[in-house]
């Protein structure tokens, strides 16, 4: 049983109406239409999908982008629901790397059924698919149980990286990849970018002073994070095209 | 030519630990896989795999690995149980205990070598005193 949950922006918005109505033909003529979900201001989605996996529904589609995926993971990982995506409009990073393209052209990626088993990072208990970015990092990051500590000693940006163009979301390893702007070392030396990766499965970024970074693209702040990884707890549809190694 | 096959070595292996510049590591780090450290080291470092530290290394730490191949600088005990390689342009301020050395021309040793492969242990280890290294460049 399929449920669709139409993300708020969608339904707002009219240049969206041809390309729904064009999908829901095309979910119908493939056999996979199910019921439809509206999100809204004041509903929380959280409880939507729980209701729904009451009633017996087996897969989850998101029709929407990034940020509607992200309303759903907390509740879809750990459970044998399945995530689908029908990617549509702006901000959709997420389906390009799991190979769905957009609009009515994903239902027949999603009538294929291509289902993988994918790690959740965790960050102060949130859940996140691709990963968590600090552009400008000053903080430092504790790892092994705080056996070793990491600092960067010139200007440098954090990723962590779950789902990656050049990462395996299937591993059961995070990657923290710091890139640093320095002089090379030799007479008059230009500044070049180095790339550090320390691949891990729990780690803590703390500082003195609050900063902020960006969990899926959420804004989150605070003096400490703690970072884990929950392996294959997600199940989702994938395309052919999915950028992703695995 | 160390940096080229620093290099050839990131793209084979999945799951390395890569310490660039611009980045330091205090405490006592350990690894299953392989390791490249061209930044900075305080504390010690521990892999059961391959480690390369690169010419702009800063390494204030005790260092074992199964094989190594040195082109910076060591502050620091170094032990490789299988293999090690110190470039013309490494510097060890320690002892070293390793099975097989090779040592380019213009390396710069200060402490005591202990030989520890199979042959030299049913020998008793062969070891090289510090008079013979100390304040010296081989080659």
């Amino acid at each position: 049983m399929y449920c669709y949950l139409y993300d708020d922006y969608i339904q707002e918005n009219k240049r969206f109406e041809k390309e729904l109505l064009k999908i829901e033909n095309r979910l119908t003529d493939l056999g996979i239409a199910g019921k439809i979900s509206r999100l809204a201001l004041f509903r929380n989605a959280e409880e939507m999908i729980r209701d729904e996996i009451d009633r017996g529904v087996e897969t989850v589609v998101v029709v929407g982008n990034d940020e509607t995926v992200r309303k759903t993971i907390n509740v879809l990982s750990d459970t044998n629901v399945v995530l689908g995506i029908i990617p549509i409009g702006p901000n959709n990073e997420l389906a390009k790397k799991l190979g769905m393209p957009e609009g009515v052209l994903a239902c027949d990626v999603l009538s294929a059924r291509r289902v993988e088993e994918i790690d959740v990072g965790t960050i102060n208990g949130r859940k996140f698919i691709t990963g968590i970015r600090i552009p400008d990092f000053k903080a430092e990051l504790m790892a092994d149980d705080g056996k070793f500590r990491i600092t960067a000693t010139s200007k440098s940006s954090l990723e962590i990286r779950n789902l990656q163009e050049d990462s395996d979301p299937t591993d059961g390893i995070l990657h923290a990849v710091i890139q640093s702007q320095v002089r090379e070392q030799k007479l008059f030396g230009r500044m070049i970018t180095t790339q550090s990766i320390l691949p891990f499965t729990s780690l803590a970024i703390r500082a003195d002073k609050p900063f902020s970074l960006l969990a899926d693209g959420l804004v989150m702040e605070g003096t400490r994070f703690d970072i884990g990884i929950e392996p294959k707890t997600l199940k989702i549809i994938t395309g052919k095209e999915r950028m992703f190694q695995a | 030519m160390f940096k080229k096959e620093a290099h050839m070595a990131h793209s084979a292996q999945g799951s390395e630990t890569i310490i660039a510049q611009g980045v330091k590591v205090e405490g006592d780090f350990s690894s299953d896989g392989n390791v490249l450290i061209d930044g900075e080291v305080v504390g010690s470092i521990k892999t059961a795999q391959n480690l390369q530290i690169g010419q702009t290394a800063r390494i204030h730490a005790s260092v074992t690995a199964a094989t190594a191949l040195i082109a910076g600088e060591i502050l620091g005990d170094l032990e490789a149980t299988e293999r090690l390689e110190l470039t013309a342009t490494s510097k060890v301020r320690g002892n070293i205990t390793t099975a097989v050395l090779s040592v380019e021309p213009g390396a710069e040793i200060n402490g005591t070598i202990t030989m520890s492969g199979p042959e030299s242990s049913k020998r008793g280890g062969r070891r090289a005193s510090t008079e013979e290294y100390s304040e010296e460049q081989v080659g």
